[in-house]
């Protein structure tokens, strides 16, 4: 019996590899792509490979290799996987190349809202957008007769009336991990609260008003979370909110499918997705894209064939069949109810991440420092203000600023 | 031997260490001193992201590294002495801290937190890995002919686990309402969150420690106890020794050299101390020096990275080993020349 | 215990036992735990109340079972397994290859263990219980919950395979390198009484000391771009080093080297220098002596520094995951990025499941070379 499945699989991907229905075109130029590994590049990644003679490396170490095989002579790989941050190295080390002739080309498809544009050239092509959003339980709040928050004192108040009501004993959940989750968090609430990061030459601005209300409104909420707060990531919260242990979080658009998935989730149906909540000038969060890059070391044919399948990865077929694993950018997304979130988000006004080279080292030093306030260590101001000296050390030694 | 041969014997393993091991160091070194950097120039630059269903575009004001004819970044590097080193130690913060007596600003500071953290990770589980080892390794030898086969393949389980593996499994047992914590909860009776503070992960994480290179020492000891002279044990049965006497005097002098042996490599190991920090995200509380150096290594999302700290870091965590291991070490030059 | 005088009363001993029970117990337990846990569903695999994990209600619930005579049969292969392997293993190897050429013996020995025991547990076992079960009843009822889904996930749907393959790759190339450069260099070492001799075992161990990311993160620029800086020497040939397993060979060789030479010369100072030194008296040279004389003897040690380098290169993160690319990608990096990942429970206990497939062969090898590890350990690789 199992011998005949085992035998079956591999006779089906003898097969699958062999022919190219999925793919308009047969690709014959070796290409390789670097990119990171979640679920999203996974499935785009998979639709490219129908084309052949295209290896995908999903490398958790990507960030580190990217600059440095894209600046190599050729490009270690032809295409390369990026968000809004991690595009910053390329393009300031010009590894990159300008798409606009082949989106000219080949891109009649494309929405003008994927083109990503610096200084009026395509510098690389967006495939999904992604959003940390309210996420909340429906059944929960709708029994204590609480209405949707829409503020962070509109959660703190609700995460108070449902541990009075014993319902859970830590109703919030938060991707309060230290380091870049925790930098994440501190960053949605500075923006929602208005701040602004630098000042001049690239000085670091956050030991002000708005940087201490974001730190409180941060310490107000951990009274409703799970003690262990400081070491849970993205994964660690979806989970609680699967088993039912919390009522609310601010959490990734991307998560959003896994609370309906019967398979592991125990709260199917019961989870709203929400705007997130609003500070006192914008929603507390930032919105990030993940898109395609094409080195600049390589021949115009092997560009022309990337470019080429790489829509192929991000074609409609393939959005159609993992509708719910992102927020895709394709006239053939379905925005159901699990990207309500986000686009509510954007609709009261959210801003997109401040991605730039000290933006990079702000966060770091935001991830790091943070947790000395948030276990007390150090009071509101202090801890700013050494974040903003830890920023400055780092940013020296970058050269961002002048000494 | 003379220097020919020697040389043919040790030739390729030198070629290799030097080539691997010693260059790279040389370069660390040399970085320590350096920084390097892109020259910036501020640009205007009008940038457009996608939003939902439209596209934002801000023009702002942005640093760019200034790009020579062929398109590469154009890089200056200049010598800031020890620079580097004063902003890894922070010499001045320590100080004042020091000097107002507040031990508790003393250990905000990164590199005197992780030292405090590393030292205190060595020095505990040494004694704890040696008396374990010890232990297990005479139980074993206690133990009937028939099942010791088992019991040494079972003890070396915990070594030769995958140590990424091994502190994740330790991580799922503990965290949250992991079963082991729900065991501690149902039998104390209380609400147990163990990775809600310090002490508690530092506990967990030497704890674990131990578990992985305590069958090291045991096995290690184990083979050492398997050539103690018999002879010598007898008549000091007879002499009317206690066994703890015997244990004293006579085993722990013969096994004397493997507790050394076991001590020094362990004295490395555990002062690298790194995937238990990672594995158990305790960075929010507790960081070592290898940890420290991997952060300032690691390059953030924008690209940039602290090599030269890094590499002050680096050097630090040598000098700190070498100081450790100059006890032990002076009695293998002893043995050294002692032996031809 | 051999002596009279040494015999211990019978509540020391038994205080013993107790404490080595004990022992075994927190050894076993976080590996006994992930295995568990591999095999249930993602509801009952993370689940707060230890019953539910190991019986696994959820799991049932789907339809994935085991009955009790499963279980009697499977343990039973098992154990009839490990006891051949353990015990006849070693005869009849030594029994069939020719001298000197055991290490051929074992390697066929351990191949044909691996693949019988997979056909038998994976397939004729299943197909005969299938028959079995409905014969006996309540025996045969499913009571636990247990899955092996995962497994397949993770070799068939992953292709985990290909990791599998390049770290043998890795390890192979890895354990004999590090072996053969080793030995000379610990062979003349051990026999050098000089001063360069200590300082080179010195430096040695401060190259031990190191702490290895600072060096490993100076290689990737080095060997991304190493077709440029190469084409002087070697032409239009020269190799990108980056993503080659040989080139991760070599610095997982050098890396392991200080660790290597010391476990080696300690164990050659063990043989008698009297030994080579009348083999030069019949005319031998160094070389010549190393050979004839001391490769015979030098097995035990070899294969205790052998089994270390082993454990090095099979369970290395950092010089993998950073200078292979995923083509070429060992398992435990390969296992790290599944659980970083932005993943789903179910994808979590996927890679449980793949953490569990790599310690298997590292279980495997430990049964085989248990003995040797310790009568090399005790035949003096570990004298300071």
């Amino acid at each position: 019996m199992k011998l005949k499945t085992i035998l079956m699989a591999g006779a089906m991907s003898i097969a699958a590899s062999g022919t190219w229905a999925a793919c308009s075109f047969e690709n014959d130029v070796p290409l390789k792509s670097l990119s990171a590994g979640f679920e999203a590049w996974k499935a785009v990644t998979d639709a490219m490979a129908e084309c052949g003679n295209f290896n995908a490396s999903l490398d958790q170490e990507f960030r580190e290799k990217q600059p440095e095989a894209f600046a190599a002579s050729p490009s270690l790989y032809q295409i390369g996987g990026v968000s809004n941050t991690t595009l910053i190295p390329l393009l300031n080390a010009g590894t990159i190349r300008p798409l606009d002739d082949l989106v000219e080309k080949y891109g009649q498809n494309l929405l003008p809202n994927q083109l990503i544009k610096v200084d009026g050239k395509t510098m690389a092509i967006a495939m999904m957008v992604n959003a940390q959003h309210m996420m909340y339980r429906n059944d929960v709040l709708a029994d204590l007769g609480i209405a949707e928050p829409a503020t962070y004192d509109d959660v703190l108040a609700a995460a108070a009336k449902i541990k009075d009501a014993g319902v859970m004993e830590y109703p919030i959940g938060g991707t309060f991990k230290t380091g870049w989750n925790l930098g994440q968090e501190f960053i949605n609430m500075y923006m929602g609260e208005g701040g602004s990061f630098f000042g001049d030459g690239n000085m670091p601005a956050i030991n002000n008003e708005q940087g201490v209300k974001a730190l409180e409104t941060l310490k107000a909420m951990t009274d409703y979370m799970d003690p262990e707060y400081l070491v849970s990531d993205s994964t660690y919260v979806q989970q609680q909110f699967q088993q039912g242990k919390i009522a609310m979080a601010n959490l990734w658009a991307s998560r959003a499918a896994a609370m309906n998935d019967e398979a592991e989730s125990q709260v199917v149906g019961k989870v709203t997705m929400s705007a997130a909540p609003m500070g006192s000038a914008a929603p507390a969060t930032t919105i990030w894209w993940d898109g395609f890059v094409l080195a600049s070391n390589m021949s115009d044919e092997e560009a022309d064939a990337a470019f080429r399948v790489m829509l192929e990865g991000m074609d409609e077929e393939m959005v159609s069949a993992n509708n719910d694993a992102a927020v895709w950018l394709n006239p053939a997304y379905k925005a159901g109810e699990l990207a309500a979130g986000a686009a509510a988000s954007a609709q009261a006004g959210a801003k997109a991440y401040p991605a730039s080279g000290p933006m990079g080292i702000m966060h770091t030093a935001l991830g790091n420092g943070l947790a000395d306030f948030m276990t007390g260590a150090k009071d509101a101001q202090t801890t700013l203000a050494d974040i903003e000296a830890d920023y400055i050390t780092a940013a020296k030694e970058a050269g961002l600023i002048n000494n | 031997m003379n220097f020919r041969t020697f040389a043919a014997f040790v030739g390729p393993s030198v070629f290799m260490m030097l080539l691997f091991i010693a260059f790279p160091l040389i370069s660390v070194f040399k970085q320590s001193f350096y920084v390097t950097q892109p020259i910036y120039e501020t640009v205007e630059v009008e940038t457009c992201t996608p939003g939902f269903l439209t596209q934002t575009c801000v023009t702002e004001t942005v640093s760019q590294p200034q790009l020579d004819e062929e398109g590469k970044v154009i890089m200056q590097t200049q010598y800031v002495g020890l620079e580097s080193y004063r902003n890894v130690l922070e010499p001045e913060r320590a100080w004042r801290a020091i000097s107002e007596g507040s031990w508790n600003v003393l250990s905000t500071i990164n590199f005197w937190k992780a030292l405090r953290f590393t030292l205190t990770f060595t020095l505990i589980t040494l004694p704890l890995v040696i008396v374990c080892g010890l232990g297990i390794a005479v139980l074993i030898n206690n133990a009937a002919q028939a099942i010791k086969g088992p019991v040494i393949f079972i003890s070396l389980l915990p070594f030769i686990i995958t140590p990424v593996i091994g502190v994740l499994s330790v991580n799922w047992l503990f965290r949250g309402d992991g079963i082991l914590t729900a065991l501690l909860e149902w039998w104390l009776n209380r609400d147990i969150a163990l990775f809600a503070q310090a002490w508690t992960i530092e506990v967990l994480m030497m704890l674990y420690r131990v578990w992985h290179v305590a069958p090291f020492a045991a096995i290690v000891f184990y083979a050492g106890l398997q050539t103690v002279n018999q002879d010598s044990l007898e008549s000091a049965v007879i002499d009317g020794a206690t066994r703890w006497q015997r244990m004293k005097y006579i085993v722990i002098p013969h096994l004397m050299p493997l507790i050394i042996f076991v001590s020094m490599i362990h004295l490395m190991d555990s002062y690298r101390v790194f995937e238990e920090i990672v594995g158990f995200a305790s960075q929010g509380y507790v960081i070592s020096l290898q940890w420290l150096t991997y952060d300032f290594l690691v390059p953030d999302q924008a690209g940039n990275r602290s090599i030269s700290r890094a590499s002050a870091s680096a050097m630090l965590t040598m000098i700190g080993i070498a100081i450790l291991l100059i006890f032990p070490l002076r009695r293998t030059w002893r043995d050294h020349k002692g032996g031809h | 215990m051999s002596s009279r005088a040494l015999r211990q009363p019978l509540s020391l001993r038994l205080t013993s036992n107790i404490f080595l029970a004990f022992w075994c117990i927190v050894a076993i337990f976080p590996i006994f735990w992930i295995t568990v846990m591999s095999f249930k569903s993602p509801v009952d695999a993370f689940d707060g109340n230890a019953l539910n994990v190991i019986f696994g209600p959820a799991t049932l619930a789907n339809g994935k079972g085991i009955s009790l005579l499963d279980i009697i049969l499977g343990i039973g292969v098992i154990w009839g397994t490990i006891a051949l392997v353990t015990k006849k293993m070693p005869g009849m190897i030594k029994a069939y290859s020719k001298e000197g050429q055991e290490w051929f013996g074992w390697v066929i020995g351990i191949l044909a263990a691996v693949v019988a025991f997979l056909i038998v547990f994976f397939v004729i076992l299943p197909a005969i219980l299938s028959i079995l079960n409905p014969l006996f009843g309540p025996l045969g009822r499913d009571i636990l919950g247990l899955t092996t889904e995962h497994y397949k996930t993770v070799w068939i749907d992953r292709g985990f395979s290909n990791n599998f393959k390049n770290s043998l790759i890795v390890t192979t190339g890895v354990v004999v390198l590090s072996l053969s450069v080793g030995t000379l260099a610990g062979y003349g070492l051990a026999r050098s009484g000089s001063t360069l001799a200590f300082w080179l075992l010195i430096v040695a161990l401060i190259f031990r000391a190191l702490p290895p990311s600072a060096l490993v993160a100076s290689y990737l620029p080095v060997f991304i771009s190493s077709s440029e800086w190469l084409a002087p020497i070697l032409g239009e040939n020269a190799p990108t080093l980056y993503g080659k397993p040989f080139a991760v060979i070599a610095v997982l060789v050098a890396i392991n080297q200080p660790f290597t030479i010391w476990m080696l010369r300690s164990f050659f100072q063990n043989i008698p220098a009297e030994l080579d030194e009348a083999a030069r008296v019949d005319g031998c040279n160094h070389f010549q002596a190393f050979r004839r004389v001391i490769m015979p003897v030098m097995w035990p040690g070899v294969i205790t520094t052998g089994l270390f380098s082993f454990l090095l290169a099979y369970n290395d993160i950092l010089v993998t995951s950073l200078l292979l690319d995923a083509q070429n990608q060992t398992m435990v990096p390969a296992i790290v990025g599944m659980f970083n990942r932005e993943t789903t429970t179910t994808d979590q206990v996927v890679a449980v499941a793949a953490a569990v497939s790599i310690t298997a062969p590292l279980i495997f090898l430990v049964l085989i070379f248990q003995r040797q590890i310790v009568s090399g350990l005790t035949a003096g690789a570990v004298k300071g």
